[in-house]
Protein backbone atom coordinates (compact mmCIF):
# COMPACT_ATOMS: atom_id res chain seq x y z
CA UNK A 1 0.00 0.00 0.00
CA UNK A 2 1.41 3.40 -1.00
CA UNK A 3 1.26 6.74 1.12
CA UNK A 4 -1.84 7.78 -1.31
CA UNK A 5 -3.82 5.11 -0.95
CA UNK A 6 -3.68 4.90 2.85
CA UNK A 7 -4.13 8.68 2.60
CA UNK A 8 -7.38 7.77 0.67
CA UNK A 9 -8.49 5.41 2.79
CA UNK A 10 -7.99 7.45 5.88
CA UNK A 11 -10.23 9.88 4.00
CA UNK A 12 -12.61 7.37 3.82
CA UNK A 13 -12.28 6.74 7.10
CA UNK A 14 -12.78 10.57 8.25
CA UNK A 15 -16.24 10.90 6.02
CA UNK A 16 -17.58 7.69 8.01
CA UNK A 17 -17.01 9.18 10.89
CA UNK A 18 -18.34 12.46 10.11
CA UNK A 19 -21.45 10.76 8.72
CA UNK A 20 -22.44 8.50 11.72
CA UNK A 21 -21.25 10.56 15.07
CA UNK A 22 -21.13 13.55 16.96
CA UNK A 23 -19.62 16.76 15.84
CA UNK A 24 -16.92 16.64 18.32
CA UNK A 25 -15.73 13.27 17.41
CA UNK A 26 -15.70 14.03 13.77
CA UNK A 27 -13.56 17.47 14.75
CA UNK A 28 -10.81 14.64 16.54
CA UNK A 29 -10.68 12.53 13.84
CA UNK A 30 -9.82 15.55 11.87
CA UNK A 31 -6.51 16.87 13.46
CA UNK A 32 -6.01 13.39 13.81
CA UNK A 33 -5.43 12.76 10.49
CA UNK A 34 -2.41 15.48 9.42
CA UNK A 35 -0.56 14.32 11.98
CA UNK A 36 -0.60 10.55 11.42
CA UNK A 37 0.57 11.48 7.67
CA UNK A 38 3.84 13.24 8.85
CA UNK A 39 4.48 10.32 11.59
CA UNK A 40 4.24 8.08 8.39
CA UNK A 41 6.93 10.33 6.28
CA UNK A 42 8.93 10.50 9.18
CA UNK A 43 9.15 7.12 9.22
CA UNK A 44 10.51 6.14 5.49
CA UNK A 45 13.45 4.39 5.24
CA UNK A 46 15.14 3.09 8.15
CA UNK A 47 17.43 0.25 8.16
CA UNK A 48 17.57 -2.44 5.60
CA UNK A 49 19.83 -5.25 4.69
CA UNK A 50 19.83 -6.69 0.72
CA UNK A 51 22.66 -7.85 -1.35
CA UNK A 52 24.77 -5.74 -3.84
CA UNK A 53 25.43 -6.59 -7.40
CA UNK A 54 28.24 -8.14 -6.04
CA UNK A 55 26.40 -10.34 -4.86
CA UNK A 56 27.74 -9.79 -0.97
CA UNK A 57 25.81 -8.73 1.76
CA UNK A 58 24.12 -4.83 1.29
CA UNK A 59 23.55 -3.24 4.61
CA UNK A 60 22.24 0.48 4.71
CA UNK A 61 24.89 1.73 7.51
CA UNK A 62 27.00 1.70 3.92
CA UNK A 63 24.43 4.35 2.83
CA UNK A 64 25.23 6.59 5.64
CA UNK A 65 27.44 9.97 5.72
CA UNK A 66 26.32 10.48 1.83
CA UNK A 67 23.21 11.59 0.56
CA UNK A 68 20.78 8.77 -1.14
CA UNK A 69 18.55 9.39 -4.16
CA UNK A 70 16.45 5.56 -4.13
CA UNK A 71 14.78 4.09 -7.21
CA UNK A 72 12.88 1.12 -7.11
CA UNK A 73 12.46 -0.51 -10.22
CA UNK A 74 12.97 -3.64 -12.33
CA UNK A 75 16.18 -4.83 -15.14
CA UNK A 76 13.66 -6.10 -17.52
CA UNK A 77 11.85 -2.77 -17.71
CA UNK A 78 12.30 -0.63 -21.02
CA UNK A 79 11.07 2.67 -20.42
CA UNK A 80 10.18 3.86 -16.55
CA UNK A 81 13.11 2.47 -15.17
CA UNK A 82 16.21 3.67 -17.29
CA UNK A 83 14.59 6.78 -17.86
CA UNK A 84 14.53 7.76 -13.98
CA UNK A 85 18.00 6.38 -13.55
CA UNK A 86 19.56 8.25 -16.99
CA UNK A 87 17.60 11.19 -15.16
CA UNK A 88 19.22 10.96 -12.05
CA UNK A 89 22.61 10.25 -12.99
CA UNK A 90 22.03 13.68 -15.82
CA UNK A 91 20.44 15.40 -12.35
CA UNK A 92 24.14 14.23 -10.19
CA UNK A 93 26.29 15.79 -13.09
CA UNK A 94 24.15 18.62 -13.64
CA UNK A 95 24.37 19.37 -9.62
CA UNK A 96 28.14 19.89 -10.30
CA UNK A 97 29.63 18.13 -6.90
CA UNK A 98 31.03 15.13 -8.28
CA UNK A 99 29.63 11.23 -8.22
CA UNK A 100 30.80 11.00 -4.73
CA UNK A 101 28.14 14.14 -3.47
CA UNK A 102 25.68 11.76 -3.51
CA UNK A 103 24.62 7.90 -3.64
CA UNK A 104 22.28 6.63 -6.74
CA UNK A 105 20.56 3.73 -5.43
CA UNK A 106 18.45 0.73 -7.46
CA UNK A 107 16.23 -1.70 -5.44
CA UNK A 108 15.05 -3.82 -7.58
CA UNK A 109 11.01 -5.54 -6.79
CA UNK A 110 11.26 -8.05 -9.17
CA UNK A 111 13.65 -10.28 -6.88
CA UNK A 112 12.67 -13.01 -9.04
CA UNK A 113 14.49 -12.17 -11.93
CA UNK A 114 16.87 -9.84 -10.69
CA UNK A 115 19.35 -11.88 -9.58
CA UNK A 116 22.83 -9.84 -8.53
CA UNK A 117 24.55 -10.63 -11.94
CA UNK A 118 21.35 -9.19 -13.96
CA UNK A 119 21.62 -6.34 -11.70
CA UNK A 120 25.21 -5.67 -12.16
CA UNK A 121 25.37 -6.31 -15.80
CA UNK A 122 22.08 -3.46 -15.68
CA UNK A 123 24.06 -0.81 -13.87
CA UNK A 124 26.76 -1.31 -15.95
CA UNK A 125 24.97 0.26 -19.06
CA UNK A 126 25.37 3.58 -17.06
CA UNK A 127 28.53 5.24 -17.46
CA UNK A 128 28.69 6.36 -14.02
CA UNK A 129 28.28 4.70 -10.42
CA UNK A 130 24.89 3.65 -9.48
CA UNK A 131 23.92 1.09 -6.40
CA UNK A 132 22.18 -1.91 -7.75
CA UNK A 133 20.40 -4.14 -5.25
CA UNK A 134 18.13 -7.09 -4.78
CA UNK A 135 18.08 -9.28 -2.10
CA UNK A 136 15.24 -12.66 -1.51
CA UNK A 137 11.39 -11.85 -2.08
CA UNK A 138 10.89 -11.43 2.01
CA UNK A 139 14.05 -8.86 2.41
CA UNK A 140 12.47 -6.97 -0.96
CA UNK A 141 8.70 -6.76 0.81
CA UNK A 142 10.00 -5.30 4.02
CA UNK A 143 12.43 -2.42 2.41
CA UNK A 144 9.43 -1.76 0.00
CA UNK A 145 7.56 -1.80 2.90
CA UNK A 146 9.53 0.54 4.43
CA UNK A 147 9.74 3.19 1.91
CA UNK A 148 5.74 3.16 1.08
CA UNK A 149 6.39 1.22 -2.31
CA UNK A 150 3.96 -0.40 -4.49
CA UNK A 151 4.58 -3.32 -7.13
CA UNK A 152 2.91 -5.53 -8.67
CA UNK A 153 3.36 -8.49 -11.58
CA UNK A 154 1.30 -7.98 -14.84
CA UNK A 155 1.28 -11.13 -17.43
CA UNK A 156 2.46 -9.62 -20.77
CA UNK A 157 0.73 -10.73 -23.74
CA UNK A 158 3.18 -13.31 -25.78
CA UNK A 159 4.50 -14.69 -22.26
CA UNK A 160 6.66 -12.82 -19.69
CA UNK A 161 5.38 -10.06 -17.44
CA UNK A 162 5.74 -6.64 -16.07
CA UNK A 163 5.96 -5.40 -13.04
CA UNK A 164 3.72 -1.82 -12.43
CA UNK A 165 5.70 -0.30 -9.40
CA UNK A 166 5.98 2.98 -7.71
CA UNK A 167 8.38 5.33 -9.79
CA UNK A 168 8.80 7.95 -7.45
CA UNK A 169 12.40 8.51 -5.69
CA UNK A 170 13.18 9.00 -2.35
CA UNK A 171 15.66 10.96 -1.38
CA UNK A 172 17.44 10.35 1.56
CA UNK A 173 20.28 12.66 4.02
CA UNK A 174 23.33 11.84 4.70
CA UNK A 175 22.00 10.04 7.33
CA UNK A 176 19.67 7.84 6.33
CA UNK A 177 16.44 9.76 7.22
CA UNK A 178 13.91 10.79 4.72
CA UNK A 179 14.09 14.02 2.99
CA UNK A 180 12.04 14.38 -0.02
CA UNK A 181 10.89 12.55 -3.11
CA UNK A 182 11.29 13.41 -6.98
CA UNK A 183 7.97 12.48 -8.80
CA UNK A 184 8.41 11.34 -12.67
CA UNK A 185 6.60 14.18 -13.62
CA UNK A 186 8.32 17.00 -11.50
CA UNK A 187 10.30 19.19 -13.29
CA UNK A 188 14.46 18.96 -13.31
CA UNK A 189 14.66 22.04 -11.72
CA UNK A 190 12.43 21.68 -8.67
CA UNK A 191 14.41 18.34 -8.53
CA UNK A 192 17.46 19.57 -8.74
CA UNK A 193 16.89 22.05 -5.75
CA UNK A 194 16.07 19.41 -3.69
CA UNK A 195 19.19 17.59 -4.05
CA UNK A 196 20.86 20.63 -3.49
CA UNK A 197 19.81 20.86 -0.10
CA UNK A 198 20.62 17.28 0.46
CA UNK A 199 24.34 17.64 -0.79
CA UNK A 200 24.61 20.94 0.68
CA UNK B 1 8.93 14.87 -17.91
CA UNK B 2 5.56 15.18 -20.59
CA UNK B 3 4.55 12.19 -22.28
CA UNK B 4 3.92 13.05 -25.27
CA UNK B 5 3.69 16.19 -27.38
CA UNK B 6 1.52 17.22 -29.84
CA UNK B 7 3.36 19.76 -32.36
CA UNK B 8 1.04 21.50 -34.29
CA UNK B 9 2.48 22.01 -37.54
CA UNK B 10 3.12 24.87 -39.79
CA UNK B 11 2.57 21.31 -42.46
CA UNK B 12 -0.32 21.83 -42.37
CA UNK B 13 -0.44 24.70 -44.90
CA UNK B 14 1.39 22.97 -47.44
CA UNK B 15 -0.99 19.75 -46.62
CA UNK B 16 -3.80 21.82 -48.11
CA UNK B 17 -2.44 21.74 -51.44
CA UNK B 18 -1.27 18.17 -51.25
CA UNK B 19 -5.09 17.29 -52.17
CA UNK B 20 -6.08 15.44 -49.09
CA UNK B 21 -3.78 12.43 -48.83
CA UNK B 22 -1.83 11.51 -45.45
CA UNK B 23 1.80 11.87 -45.68
CA UNK B 24 3.63 10.63 -43.37
CA UNK B 25 7.64 10.63 -42.03
CA UNK B 26 8.79 9.15 -39.51
CA UNK B 27 12.35 9.95 -38.41
CA UNK B 28 14.51 10.78 -35.30
CA UNK B 29 14.33 6.89 -34.06
CA UNK B 30 16.02 5.68 -30.85
CA UNK B 31 16.42 3.66 -28.20
CA UNK B 32 18.24 2.78 -25.21
CA UNK B 33 20.96 0.19 -24.51
CA UNK B 34 19.50 -3.36 -23.56
CA UNK B 35 21.44 -6.83 -22.19
CA UNK B 36 20.36 -10.13 -21.61
CA UNK B 37 16.87 -10.80 -22.51
CA UNK B 38 15.56 -7.56 -21.32
CA UNK B 39 13.00 -5.45 -23.93
CA UNK B 40 13.73 -2.68 -25.27
CA UNK B 41 12.28 0.44 -26.10
CA UNK B 42 11.98 2.52 -29.12
CA UNK B 43 10.95 6.26 -29.30
CA UNK B 44 9.94 7.66 -32.35
CA UNK B 45 9.09 11.03 -34.24
CA UNK B 46 5.70 10.57 -36.63
CA UNK B 47 4.85 13.56 -38.45
CA UNK B 48 2.17 13.82 -40.94
CA UNK B 49 2.54 16.27 -43.70
CA UNK B 50 -0.31 15.40 -45.63
CA UNK B 51 -3.73 16.74 -45.80
CA UNK B 52 -5.79 13.40 -44.19
CA UNK B 53 -5.73 12.03 -40.65
CA UNK B 54 -3.87 8.49 -40.12
CA UNK B 55 -3.14 5.56 -37.84
CA UNK B 56 -0.08 3.79 -36.78
CA UNK B 57 -1.63 0.36 -36.47
CA UNK B 58 1.43 -1.95 -36.10
CA UNK B 59 5.65 -2.01 -36.06
CA UNK B 60 7.61 -5.08 -37.44
CA UNK B 61 11.24 -5.62 -36.99
CA UNK B 62 13.63 -8.95 -37.83
CA UNK B 63 15.46 -7.62 -34.85
CA UNK B 64 12.57 -8.75 -32.46
CA UNK B 65 9.67 -11.29 -31.99
CA UNK B 66 7.38 -9.16 -31.20
CA UNK B 67 6.72 -5.41 -31.82
CA UNK B 68 3.71 -3.64 -29.84
CA UNK B 69 2.74 0.01 -28.98
CA UNK B 70 2.99 0.78 -25.42
CA UNK B 71 1.63 3.58 -23.16
CA UNK B 72 3.35 4.28 -19.61
CA UNK B 73 0.86 5.62 -17.34
CA UNK B 74 1.15 7.07 -14.19
CA UNK B 75 -0.97 7.34 -11.32
CA UNK B 76 -0.28 7.90 -7.45
CA UNK B 77 3.40 7.90 -8.33
CA UNK B 78 2.94 4.31 -9.74
CA UNK B 79 3.87 3.90 -13.38
CA UNK B 80 2.38 0.99 -15.26
CA UNK B 81 2.80 -0.12 -18.68
CA UNK B 82 0.05 -1.20 -21.09
CA UNK B 83 -0.59 -1.56 -25.18
CA UNK B 84 -1.51 1.25 -26.60
CA UNK B 85 -3.57 0.25 -29.62
CA UNK B 86 -3.51 1.92 -32.91
CA UNK B 87 -2.07 5.91 -32.33
CA UNK B 88 -3.96 8.95 -33.94
CA UNK B 89 -1.75 10.92 -36.31
CA UNK B 90 -3.90 14.17 -37.73
CA UNK B 91 -3.68 16.09 -40.57
CA UNK B 92 -0.89 18.43 -40.23
CA UNK B 93 -0.08 16.95 -36.89
CA UNK B 94 3.37 15.25 -35.55
CA UNK B 95 3.84 12.78 -32.24
CA UNK B 96 7.18 12.43 -30.57
CA UNK B 97 7.15 9.85 -28.61
CA UNK B 98 9.22 10.40 -25.01
CA UNK B 99 10.72 8.24 -22.35
CA UNK B 100 7.84 7.80 -19.68
CA UNK B 101 5.07 8.05 -22.33
CA UNK B 102 4.26 6.16 -25.61
CA UNK B 103 7.20 4.06 -27.06
CA UNK B 104 7.28 1.07 -29.13
CA UNK B 105 8.45 -2.30 -27.08
CA UNK B 106 10.66 -4.64 -28.55
CA UNK B 107 9.83 -8.40 -26.66
CA UNK B 108 11.99 -11.25 -27.86
CA UNK B 109 15.47 -9.29 -28.94
CA UNK B 110 17.42 -11.20 -31.26
CA UNK B 111 20.61 -9.69 -29.64
CA UNK B 112 20.45 -6.96 -26.97
CA UNK B 113 20.87 -3.50 -28.22
CA UNK B 114 24.51 -1.57 -28.14
CA UNK B 115 24.85 1.63 -27.98
CA UNK B 116 26.10 2.87 -31.25
CA UNK B 117 24.03 0.19 -33.27
CA UNK B 118 21.39 0.82 -35.51
CA UNK B 119 18.43 -1.56 -37.25
CA UNK B 120 15.50 -1.20 -39.23
CA UNK B 121 12.05 -0.85 -38.13
CA UNK B 122 8.93 -0.69 -40.16
CA UNK B 123 6.06 1.16 -38.83
CA UNK B 124 2.66 0.12 -40.62
CA UNK B 125 -0.09 2.84 -41.05
CA UNK B 126 -3.87 2.64 -41.97
CA UNK B 127 -3.15 4.71 -45.23
CA UNK B 128 -0.21 5.25 -45.55
CA UNK B 129 1.28 2.10 -45.53
CA UNK B 130 4.92 1.08 -44.47
CA UNK B 131 7.29 3.75 -43.86
CA UNK B 132 10.83 1.90 -43.08
CA UNK B 133 13.33 4.07 -40.33
CA UNK B 134 16.92 3.17 -38.71
CA UNK B 135 16.48 3.01 -35.10
CA UNK B 136 19.94 4.34 -33.57
CA UNK B 137 20.71 2.73 -30.45
CA UNK B 138 21.72 5.92 -27.86
CA UNK B 139 24.00 5.62 -24.27
CA UNK B 140 22.24 4.83 -21.36
CA UNK B 141 21.97 8.13 -20.29
CA UNK B 142 20.42 9.69 -23.37
CA UNK B 143 17.40 11.89 -21.98
CU1 LIG C 1 6.65 -1.17 -22.82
Amino acid sequence: MNLKQLRLGLWVLVGLVAAGLVVFLWQESKTEQPAFSQTSLGTIGGPFNLTASSGKPFSSAELNGKPAAVFFGFTHCPDVCPTTLARLTKLRRDLGKGNDALSIVFISVDPERDTPAEVDTYMKLYDTPVIGLTGTPAQIEQVKKQFGIFSRKVEQPGGGYSVDHTATVILLDRNGQFSSTIAMEEGNDVALAKLRRITA
Amino acid sequence: MKRMLFIPSLALLAACGQGGKANIEVSDAWARPTRGDAPGAVYVTIENKGGQDDRLVSVMTDHAAMAMVHQTEMSNGVARMRMAGEINVPAGNSIKMVPGGTHIMLEGLRTPLHTGDSFPLVLKFRESGEEKVSVRVAEAGEQ
